[in-house]
């Protein structure tokens, strides 16, 4: 033992004393390896810290450890939807039991129903909007009600739209007097002229409107509404769930504004990001966009492409402004603008388009003056919360279904507020995603049954129906009498009105109560599961579908990750570009050790010779060569190590890495990024370098093995 | 030889002669006036569409049809869940009203009636030589059936579900056999086959008014979507002058 030892100090020293002796070839090769240590280090550390964050993000807001759906779906779970958008998932068509299935397996805490889909919001058009609010004060009155307060909405809402035909009016004349159009567009201009002057004249709003206010609301929505801008249809994607029962699930859930809608009430919660990004007025949205480019990252408007075209696009948005305020709000806007500007403007249009001019030098001015004086008048979303919208879904078993609902709040997902996938995620109640998804219950079915029967259809498929309809033609023409040819003509008989279903009544007004039953018993498409120790997930996921296979279902259980769909696997991408980039500066290492290792062998043939000549095995040979190559590689692969040490420290004590784009908030799962350094980063680091240095210096060691005393003579007479 | 030549020539099909675009636009107008009321119009019907993975879906509905103005109203009867549903087009708007949320939206001509694969058009009054300009294609066979085959494309500033459509018009009958629709770009969307036509007096018109008693729509982009229509009966007396109004239609779900 003691022998060896002695050797391995020999081969230490031998080593060591040739590394000294060529510095230059020492530090490059040990330069390479220190690199790549250090990018291992710092690397995996934020790939690792990325990792614990986004797990930790995922678990706590959606996916929980574990998610279950049914083995029989067309598509594989992707929680915050893929590149063919939401996924089509068997339904579980009693949740209840799987849930009994699933909570019996040993560890699981917790099984909260869930259903993924996007739903549509219409609100029309500005001009369809304006009119509904009309309409509902003219249905008020018609039901018997009244008092001066409807009285002043009433007026109120009637202004508004006298003032946006005006305006329509107004863009009509100056169109016309832009560019001349001929025959049959001609007619139609003239005839949306002389709807614009019957809307904006005295007679239609004093006389007309008050004697037949229901013709006069159709004749505004039927030929005036149609000239306004087109509506926009807003998608929302959400998650149906229990709303208790999620809370109790995910601590991650933050309501940003507003409050869960209380147990047993119905409602949705609008994803915070989601609302700033797709739902803002434009002119505000873009105006933010500038405030967080100029202030946050320090960038100009002047020269900068991309900010040059927000500010265009800002100002280019004022008719939906002007069209949002009723007359008073409009002289109101003007007055408070041009005391702000400073500006002798009269026309409101106008002084808009002065505030909305900005540049480097006036923006923080405009910005106040935007928030502090107009923003206050807008309506800067199209619905804020405490408000009912309708909420539409493309039913999976039947039409579109609409559901009132109220909006209870604006909520966000810690650590994904920023996430393009997961900060645009609302959540709703599970019998609002039930009546939406057009979950029918069995009376429904029989009904359907019954009247399929009733009809007595014979189905033909589209390669029969041809010859099966056309194959013979009638032997006598067809029947020439209809069902009421010989009814006497006269009038009708009184329509009875149609007594309408519970399900239509119950969803009258938004924010209506959920049906006493158990939220469990009924559709559901997922399921999240959480477990008491999150460390047993394979366990459970094989538990899960081991109790699913007893109760005769078809589950599948997959880890948070695999459920996350595409966002999930951005780890897995960044981890695997780490990878990449090592493999490849370790490869480049791999042979320029190699190389450098071979002359330096090369170079000492007769040091070897000599060696040999007087007794060293090729044993000692071998080991003297691989020892040295072993020892550059450890001792900078240690100094490498240590200095990604020192990074991941220094990067920690700065504050972490700031995340400059919503990507980056994102993947940091947070404003900022501080890494931690793991044993495991580390022990990657050494073993990685050690097997590089090991195998770079194989072939160099047996190269020398190879040398005779005789060949050293030989090099030496040379 | 010369004699079996010349029988046989005598003998074979003569070619299909063109039709000139004056017997072609005819033929148009011949369809669209045979299916013309020039009064009121009131038909309950049974709709039934199957999508792949999906549940059936089933509807028992009333149309409405003023021809003076054009007026065009739907309202669903059955099943309980749909009750009360409508549309109801006026000029150039085409409103869908459900009472469950007591709204009105405004839907274009595209629209699937009920998320079938029916539209407002396969329902209402036959309008084809006014929104479509006709072009002869050729004489054919359908089934037992001698069609001729036209081609129509729509008038400018029309607006249609199909820019295109493909007809196959019975020779004897002038009644449409079958119809392709078609994008603009020449792809098949739809096929519907018409195998049952029915007429009834009418007084408003003083003449006969036909109608397709069963309407099969087979979906060319999903194939396995299709749409059947049966036209359970027909009334053509006066209906309610108020009948076509928004408020009407509200009043019936109240």
């Amino acid at each position: 033992m003691s022998g060896r030892m002695a050797a391995l100090r020999i081969l230490l020293q031998i080593a060591f004393r040739d590394l000294f002796a060529s510095r230059a070839k020492t530090l490059i090769v040990g330069g390479i390896i220190l690199f790549g240590a250090v990018l291992v280090v710092v690397g995996s550390s934020l790939v690792d810290t990325v990792d614990a964050g986004m797990r930790a993000s995922i678990q706590g807001s959606l996916a929980g450890h574990v998610q279950v759906y049914d083995a029989r779906s067309k598509d594989p779970l992707a929680l915050y939807g893929s590149m063919m958008g939401d996924p089509e998932l068997t339904p579980f068509e009693d949740f209840a039991r799987v849930k009994s299935a699933i909570s019996a397996v040993p560890g699981v805490k917790q099984v909260v129903p869930m259903g993924l889909g996007t739903a549509m919001v219409s609100p029309g058009n500005l001009f369809d909007q304006a009119v509904a609010k009309l309409r509902a004060d003219v249905r008020a009155r018609l039901a018997g009600q009244g008092g001066p307060e409807l009285e002043a909405r009433t007026e109120a809402h009637a202004a508004h739209l006298r003032r946006m035909a005006t305006l329509l009016r107004d863009d009509l004349r100056q169109a016309t007097e832009i560019i001349e159009i001929g025959g049959k567009e001609a007619a139609e201009r003239a005839r949306n002229a002389e709807d614009l002057a019957r809307a904006t004249s005295p007679e239609f709003w004093d006389e007309e409107l008050p004697r037949d206010p229901l013709a006069a609301l159709e004749f505004l929505e039927n030929r005036i509404a149609p000239l306004a801008l087109e509506g926009t249809l807003i998608y929302i994607r959400y998650v149906g769930t229990d709303l208790e029962q999620f809370r109790r699930a995910f601590d991650r859930l933050e309501i940003v504004e507003g409050s869960l809608p209380p147990p047993g009430q119905r409602g949705l919660l609008i994803g915070k990001l989601y609302a700033e990004d797709y739902l803002k007025l434009r002119a505000a949205r873009r105006l933010d966009q500038l405030q967080e480019a100029i202030t946050l990252h320090h960038r100009k408007i002047a020269g900068d492409e991309e900010l040059t075209r927000w500010v265009k696009e800002a100002g280019g948005q004022t008719r939906e402004i002007l069209m949002q305020l009723d007359p008073m709000q409009a002289a109101e806007a003007a007055r408070r603008l041009r005391t702000a500007l400073g500006s002798g403007e009269q026309d409101l249009g106008k002084l808009l388009g002065q505030l909305l001019a900005v540049d480097d030098r006036n923006f923080a001015e405009r910005y106040r003056i935007f928030y502090g004086e107009l923003a206050p008048m807008l309506q800067l979303y199209p619905f804020k919360v405490g408000d009912a919208v309708t909420v539409q879904g493309a039913a999976r078993s039947g039409y579109t279904k609409s559901v009132n609902l109220k909006v209870w709040g604006l909520v966000q997902f810690k650590g994904l507020e920023k996430s393009g996938f997961a900060g645009v995620m609302s959540v709703m109640d599970i019998d609002s995603f039930r009546e939406l998804f057009g979950w029918l219950t069995p009376e429904a079915r029989a009904e359907i049954r019954g009247l399929k029967a009733a009809a007595g259809v014979k189905d033909l498929s589209r390669e029969e129906a041809e010859a099966s309809l056309f194959g013979s033609a009638p032997a006598a023409p067809p029947v020439v009498t209809g069902p009421v040819a010989a009814a006497p003509p006269g009038p009708a008989a009184p329509e009875q009105p149609h007594p309408l279903s519970r399900e239509a009544g119950e969803g009258q007004g938004g924010g209506a109560a959920t049906s006493p039953s158990d939220p469990d018993q009924g559709v559901a498409l997922n399921a999240a599961v959480i477990l008491d120790d999150p460390r047993h997930i394979p366990q459970a996921m094989r538990d899960i579908v081991a109790a699913g296979d007893r109760a005769g279902l078809h589950l599948k259980a997959v880890t948070w990750q695999e459920a996350a769909g595409m966002v999930g696997q951005f780890v897995t991408l960044a981890r695997l570009v780490l990878y990449v980039a090592v493999l490849i500066i370790f490869a480049v290492a791999l042979v320029i050790i190699n190389n450098a290792m071979v002359m330096a062998t090369l170079q000492r043939v007769t040091e070897i010779g000599t060696l040999r000549a007087i007794g060293a095995q090729r044993r000692f040979v071998w080991a003297m060569v691989l020892v040295e190559s072993v020892s550059v590689g450890v001792a900078f692969g240690l100094v490498g190590s240590a200095i990604g040490a020192g990074v991941v420290w220094l990067i920690r004590a700065a504050g972490g890495i700031p995340a400059t784009s919503d990507r980056m908030y994102f993947f940091f799962s947070g404003p900022s990024l501080l890494p931690r350094l793991g044993a495991g980063s580390l022990a990657v680091s050494l073993t990685i370098v050690l097997l590089v240095s090991v195998v770079s210096g194989l072939y160099p060691a047996l190269i020398a093995t190879r040398v005779t005393p005789l060949e050293a003579m030989q090099s030496g007479e040379d | 030889m010369t004699r079996i030549l010349l029988a046989l020539f005598l003998l074979a099909p003569l070619p299909a002669r063109a039709l000139t675009p004056d017997e072609v636009k005819r033929v148009v107008q011949t369809v669209d006036e045979r299916q013309r009321n020039a009064g009121d119009w009131r038909s309950l019907c049974y709709m039934e569409a199957k999508e792949k993975d999906k549940t059936d879906v089933v509807y028992e509905l009333t149309v409405f049809r003023r021809s003076a103005d054009q007026k065009f109203m739907i309202l669903f009867d059955k099943p309980r869940s749909e009750q009360g549903k409508g549309y109801l087009r006026i000029e150039k708007n085409l409103w869908f009203y459900d009472p469950a949320v007591g709204r009105w939206e405004r839907r274009t001509e595209r629209e699937r009636i009920g998320g079938t694969d029916t539209r407002r058009g396969d329902l209402d009054e036959s309008r084809l030589a006014e929104e479509y300009d006709a072009k002869w294609e050729g004489d054919a066979r359908l089934g037992a059936y001698q069609v001729h085959r036209l081609l129509l494309t729509v008038k400018p500033g029309v607006d249609v579900a199909f820019p295109q459509i493909r007809l196959w018009v019975d020779e004897a009958t002038h009644n449409v056999l079958k119809r392709q629709e078609l994008a603009l770009s020449g792809k098949l969307m739809r096929t519907s086959l018409y195998p049952r036509w029915k007429k009834l007096h009418s007084e408003s018109k003083k003449g006969d008014v036909w109608f397709p008693e069963e309407m099969r729509f087979y979906d060319e982009i999903e194939k396995a979507n299709q749409t059947l229509i049966l036209i359970k009966s027909v009334d053509l007396r006066p209906l309610d002058p108020n009948l076509f109004t928004k408020a009407w239609l509200e009043a019936k779900s109240r």
